[in-house]
C-alpha cells in the first residue's frame, strides 16, 4: 500500500519535471518525441499500479460482505471486534480510493501532454518551414569581412588541428587512417573478387538481360558505397578512440565525411543506372551524351546539399552570426534551384528523328515545379524552406530512385521464366529437382520478399527524413502490436499475423507427422493400406483443425465469443450446406467403417471401378476406361455399394458353353472339367464346377464356373479357358452349334434357255432378218401441206 | 477445399478480434460508471441487464458506490447491489 503510493508519488514527480521542461519552451522535436515516449511509459506505469490494488479491494469487498452490515438501532449490539474489524476495512478501502484517484488524475495529465507534445512538434515545424528572413539586412557591407573573419576562424582551428596532430599524434592517425583504408580495401577488393562478374558490366555483351542489369547496377552501387562508409566511418571511429579529435573538430570533420558519402553515394548510384560509358547496360533507355551530363549534374546538387549541411554545423560549431547562415543558404538553395532546372532542361531521349527529345512532361514540369519553389522561396526570404525542399529533394530523391531500382528488380523476377535463369534459381532447380513450374512460382515468392524488404528497409528512411523520429515509428509499432480501435472493432494485425505463422507452423508439423505416421510407423508395422489411409486422412483433418484452433487463440480471438457467431449462423449453415455437411459426415464415416478402400475394385450405381481416394467430401473411382468418376461420399453412404475386393479377391467367373444335339454330352462334360482343372489360376478349393444347364432349342448348354484367387485374373483366365475349349471341341468333333436360317426367294423367274436349241437360233435369226428389212425400208414421205399462197 | 478453408478463415476473422472489458449490470436500477480513459472522463449508464464493452486499452472506473479499480481493458465487471466485481 505505502509502497505503492511512493512508487506513485515518484511519477507524479516525473511528469511534474517533464511539464516544466516543456514549459521552459527549449526542448527541440528530437526531445519532445523522447518526453512523449517517457510519458507513455508513466501512464502504463500508472494503470499497472492501478491494478495491483485490485486484488487487495476484491478481498475488502467481500470481508465487508461476509461481516454483513451494521445493526441498525433496535438490533442487538453487534460485539466490538467485529465493528473494529469493519472500520479498519472501510477506512483501508478509502485509502486505496484516494491512491487510485491520484494516480487517475495524474493518468488524465500525462494525457493532456501527450496531446500538448503533438500540437508543440506541429508548431515547431510550421515555424522552420514559414520563418521569414531579411535578405537585404544579411547582405549589408559587413558580409565580406564577416565571411572573412569567419573563414580565418576555420582555418586557423583547422592549422592547429592540424598542428596538433603533426606533432603528438602523427603515429596514431597514420595507423588509424591505414587501418580504415585497409577494412574498406578488404571489403571493395573481397566483394570484388566475389560479385566480380556482377560488378563490372561485360561491353561485350550484346543485349544483357533486364534482371542482369538492374543486378550489376545495384551491386556496383552498393559495394563501393559501402566500402566508402567504412573507410569514412573507421577513420572517425578510430580517430576518436586515439583521442585525435579535440573540440569541434570531431563534428567538422563528420560533416566533410557525410559531404563525401552522401556525393559518393549520389554519384555511384547515377554512374550505375545511368551507365554514361556503357549503353548497353544503362537502365533507363537515355542518350549518351545526356546520360554524362546528368551524372555530374546530380553529384553537383549532392554536393551542393551536402556542402550546405557542412557548412550549417561550421556555423553551429564557430557560433557565426545569422547573417553569414542565411547567405551561404540563399546561396546553396539558388544553386540547387538551378541545377535542378538544368536537369529539367536535358533532352535525354532520342526522337524517332535522330533529334532529342525532352523529358516526359511530369517529369519536366515536377522538376521545373521543385526548382522553382526553391529559388523562389530563398528570394522571397524562406531560406529554412527552400534549404528543407532541397535536401529532401537530394536525399529522399536519391532514397526513392534506390527503391523505385528494387521494385523493378522485383518486377523482373516476377515475369515468367525469369527467377530460373538466376543464379539462386539455377542452384535451387540443381539442389531440389525443381521444375519450371515450381520455379516460376518461387520466383513470384521472391518478388514478393523484395518488395517487402524495400519497403521495410527504405520506407523508415524516407519517414525519418521527413521530420519523423524513431520514437514515432517506435509508436506506431507498439500501436499495431497491441491493436487498435475502429469503433467499436479492436483489431491487432501482429496479433493476426502471429495466428496466422502459428496456423501454417502447425499445418506443417501435422504434415510431417502424418509422413511420419504413414511412412515409418505404419509402413513398418505392415498395417493394410486401406486402414493406413484412413488414419493418415483423419491425422491430417485433426491436425488441421487442431492448428486452426491454436492458430485462432493465438491471434487473440475469444473462442466464446467465436461460439456464439457460430451458433447464430448454424441454421443458416445447416439449409446452406446441407449437402456438403451430409457429404462430410460421410465421408467421416467411411473412414471409420472402410466399406472400401483406395485400390478396391467397386460398383456403386452405373459406375464401376477402382477406388483411387476418398476425401471428406467425395471419394474419386476410376473406372476400367480410365475415366475419373468423383462420387459424394454420401452416395456411398445411402446406396448399395458392390465390392469385388472387400474382404478378400477371391471370385467366380462363368464361362457358358453350347454343344450340338447328338454330342456326347459326358464327354462334354468330362473334357471342360479338365480343361478348367488344368489352368494354373483356377483355385482347387472351391472346386471348378461344370453345370449341365439345359437343353435348349437347338443345343445342350453347359456351363463352366470356377474360382478365382483373385478377381482382377478374370478377363485372361476367360480368354484361357475359351481358347483351350475350342481346340478340344474340334480335336473331339465336338460340334458348336449356332443358329442356321434359310432363304427363299420368290420373284419373277425369266425365259429360261429353251432346250430345242436349232429351232431357236431359226427363230432368232428370223427375227434379225425381218428387223434388217424393216430398217432398209425407207421411211413414208410425210406430205408437205401445200403452201396457202 | 481451399475455398472452404479461406471461407473459415474470413469468418474466424469477423467474428473475433473483440478484446475490451465488458461491464454487465445485473441490479434492476440503471447504474453509472465514470470511465477515465485516454485522458478523457466519460460517463457509462448500464440499464438494467445490460452489457456494455468498453476500454479496449486499459482505464480507470468509478464503480456506483464510489470504489475506484483500473482496468487493463480485457477484464469483465459484474455490477450488483451497486457494488462493481472484477474478473
Amino acid at each position: 500500500m505505502a509502497e505503492q503510493r511512493e512508487k506513485i508519488d515518484a511519477l507524479a514527480k516525473q511528469v511534474d519535471g517533464i511539464e516544466a521542461k516543456m514549459d521552459a519552451d527549449t526542448v527541440d522535436d528530437v526531445g519532445l518525441v523522447e518526453i512523449r515516449s517517457q510519458l507513455e511509459a508513466i501512464d502504463k506505469a500508472l494503470l499497472s499500479n492501478g491494478v495491483a490494488f485490485r486484488p487487495r479491494l476484491g478481498e475488502i469487498n467481500s470481508r465487508i460482505t461476509q461481516l454483513g452490515p451494521p445493526p441498525v438501532e433496535g438490533q442487538p449490539p453487534e460485539p466490538e471486534l467485529v465493528s473494529n474489524e469493519r472500520r479498519a476495512l472501510t477506512n483501508e478501502k478509502a485509502e486505496i480510493n484516494v491512491v487510485l484517484g491520484k494516480a487517475e488524475d495524474l493518468s488524465v495529465r500525462v494525457n493532456g501532454l501527450l496531446n500538448k507534445i503533438s500540437s508543440l512538434r506541429r508548431d515547431l515545424f510550421t515555424s522552420m518551414l514559414t520563418k521569414r528572413y531579411q535578405i537585404s539586412e544579411a547582405f549589408n557591407g559587413e558580409v565580406g569581412t564577416t565571411v572573412r573573419s569567419e573563414w580565418g576562424r576555420l582555418y586557423y582551428a583547422f592549422s592547429s588541428w592540424m598542428r596538433f596532430v603533426v606533432q603528438f599524434k602523427f603515429r596514431a592517425v597514420l595507423l588509424a587512417t591505414f587501418f580504415a583504408l585497409l577494412a574498406a580495401a578488404a571489403l571493395q577488393f573481397g566483394g570484388r573478387r566475389i560479385f566480380g562478374r556482377l560488378l563490372t558490366p561485360d561491353p561485350g555483351i550484346e543485349e544483357p538481360s533486364y534482371l542482369s542489369r538492374l543486378s550489376v547496377s545495384f551491386w556496383s552501387t552498393l559495394l563501393p558505397t559501402l566500402a566508402m562508409g567504412v573507410f569514412l566511418a573507421g577513420t572517425l571511429g578510430l580517430y576518436t578512440y586515439f583521442n585525435v579529435l579535440r573540440g569541434d573538430i570531431g563534428l567538422l570533420i563528420n560533416g566533410i565525411f557525410t559531404i563525401v558519402f552522401v556525393a559518393f553515394f549520389i554519384n555511384r548510384l547515377s554512374n550505375a543506372a545511368l551507365a554514361p560509358k556503357t549503353p548497353n547496360w544503362r537502365l533507363i533507355p537515355i542518350q549518351t551524351r545526356a546520360a554524362r551530363l546528368l551524372v555530374w549534374l546530380l553529384t553537383a546538387t549532392a554536393a551542393v546539399v551536402g556542402l550546405d549541411s557542412f557548412m550549417g554545423v561550421v556555423s553551429e560549431t564557430l557560433g557565426s552570426p545569422l547573417s553569414i547562415t542565411i547567405v551561404k543558404s540563399l546561396l546553396a538553395s539558388l544553386t540547387v534551384g538551378i541545377l535542378l532546372l538544368l536537369i529539367g532542361l536535358v533532352r535525354p531521349l532520342a526522337g524517332e528523328d535522330g533529334r532529342h527529345r525532352p523529358w516526359p512532361a511530369a517529369i519536366r514540369y515536377l522538376l521545373y515545379v521543385i526548382g522553382g519553389i526553391t529559388i523562389v522561396s530563398a528570394l522571397l526570404g524562406y531560406v529554412s524552406l527552400a534549404q528543407f525542399v532541397s535536401k529532401q529533394v537530394v536525399v529522399t530523391g536519391a532514397l526513392l530512385a534506390t527503391a523505385y531500382i528494387g521494385f523493378l528488380s522485383a518486377r523482373a523476377v516476377a515475369e515468367e521464366g525469369t527467377f530460373a535463369q538466376t543464379a539462386v534459381g539455377r542452384w535451387l532447380a540443381r539442389r531440389y529437382n525443381l521444375d519450371e513450374t515450381s520455379l516460376d512460382q518461387l520466383g513470384l515468392g521472391a518478388s514478393i520478399l523484395i518488395y517487402v524488404l524495400v519497403i521495410i528497409v527504405f520506407l523508415p528512411f524516407i519517414l525519418f527524413q521527413w521530420g519523423f523520429q524513431p520514437g514515432d515509428l517506435a509508436g506506431w509499432l507498439s500501436k499495431l502490436a497491441t491493436g487498435f480501435q475502429v469503433g467499436t472493432f479492436s483489431f491487432a494485425p501482429f496479433a493476426i499475423i502471429t495466428g496466422l505463422i502459428v496456423f501454417v507452423v502447425g499445418y506443417f508439423i501435422t504434415r510431417w507427422f502424418q509422413g511420419w505416421l504413414d511412412g515409418s510407423v505404419m509402413a513398418r508395422g505392415k498395417v493394410d493400406a486401406g486402414v493406413r489411409n484412413s488414419i493418415r486422412t483423419v491425422v491430417g483433418y485433426a491436425g488441421i483443425a487442431l492448428a486452426a484452433l491454436i492458430g485462432i487463440s493465438a491471434a487473440g480471438i475469444n473462442l466464446s465469443s467465436l461460439a456464439l457467431v457460430a451458433g447464430g449462423l448454424s441454421l443458416g449453415i445447416g439449409f446452406g450446406l446441407q449437402n456438403v455437411v451430409s457429404n462430410f459426415v460421410s465421408g467421416l464415416i467411411l473412414l471409420a467403417e472402410r466399406p472400401f478402400k483406395a485400390g478396391d475394385w467397386v460398383v456403386a450405381g452405373a459406375v464401376s471401378g477402382t477406388v483411387k481416394k476418398i476425401s471428406v467430401r467425395a471419394t474419386e473411382i476410376e473406372t476400367f476406361q480410365r475415366q475419373t468418376v468423383i462420387l459424394p461420399n454420401s452416395d456411398l453412404i445411402n446406396a448399395a455399394v458392390g465390392n469385388w475386393t472387400h474382404r478378400n479377391k477371391l471370385g467366380r467367373v462363368e464361362i457358358p458353353i453350347h454343344v450340338a444335339y447328338g454330342s456326347d454330352a459326358k464327354r462334354v462334360h468330362e473334357i471342360l472339367l479338365e480343361i478348367a482343372r488344368g489352368h494354373p489360376l483356377v483355385l482347387r478349393n472351391p472346386e471348378p464346377f461344370v453345370w449341365f444347364s439345359a437343353f435348349a432349342e437347338s443345343s445342350l448348354n453347359f456351363e463352366v464356373r470356377l474360382f478365382l484367387a483373385d478377381i482382377n485374373n478374370g478377363l485372361s483366365v476367360q480368354n484361357d479357358i475359351r481358347f483351350a475349349i475350342l481346340e478340344a471341341f474340334r480335336k473331339e468333333g465336338i460340334e458348336i452349334p449356332y443358329p442356321r436360317r434359310e432363304l427363299n426367294l420368290k420373284s419373277a423367274v425369266p425365259p429360261s434357255w429353251p432346250l430345242d436349241d436349232e429351232k431357236a437360233e431359226a427363230e432368232h435369226h428370223e427375227r434379225l432378218r425381218a428387223r434388217a428389212e424393216a430398217a432398209a425400208q425407207p421411211a413414208p414421205k410425210r406430205r408437205r401441206k401445200p403452201d396457202p399462197a | 477445399m481451399k475455398t472452404l478453408i479461406l471461407a473459415g478463415l474470413a469468418f474466424l476473422g469477423a467474428s473475433g478480434a473483440v478484446l475490451a472489458a465488458s461491464a454487465v449490470n445485473k441490479d434492476s436500477e440503471p447504474r453509472m460508471l465514470i470511465v477515465t480513459e485516454g485522458g478523457s472522463r466519460s460517463e457509462l449508464t448500464l440499464a438494467p441487464g445490460e452489457t456494455v464493452e468498453f476500454c479496449s486499452s486499459g482505464c480507470f472506473v468509478t464503480m456506483p458506490n464510489g470504489d475506484r479499480v483500473a482496468l487493463t481493458g480485457s477484464e469483465d465487471v459484474e455490477i450488483s447491489g451497486g457494488v462493481g466485481r472484477v474478473r
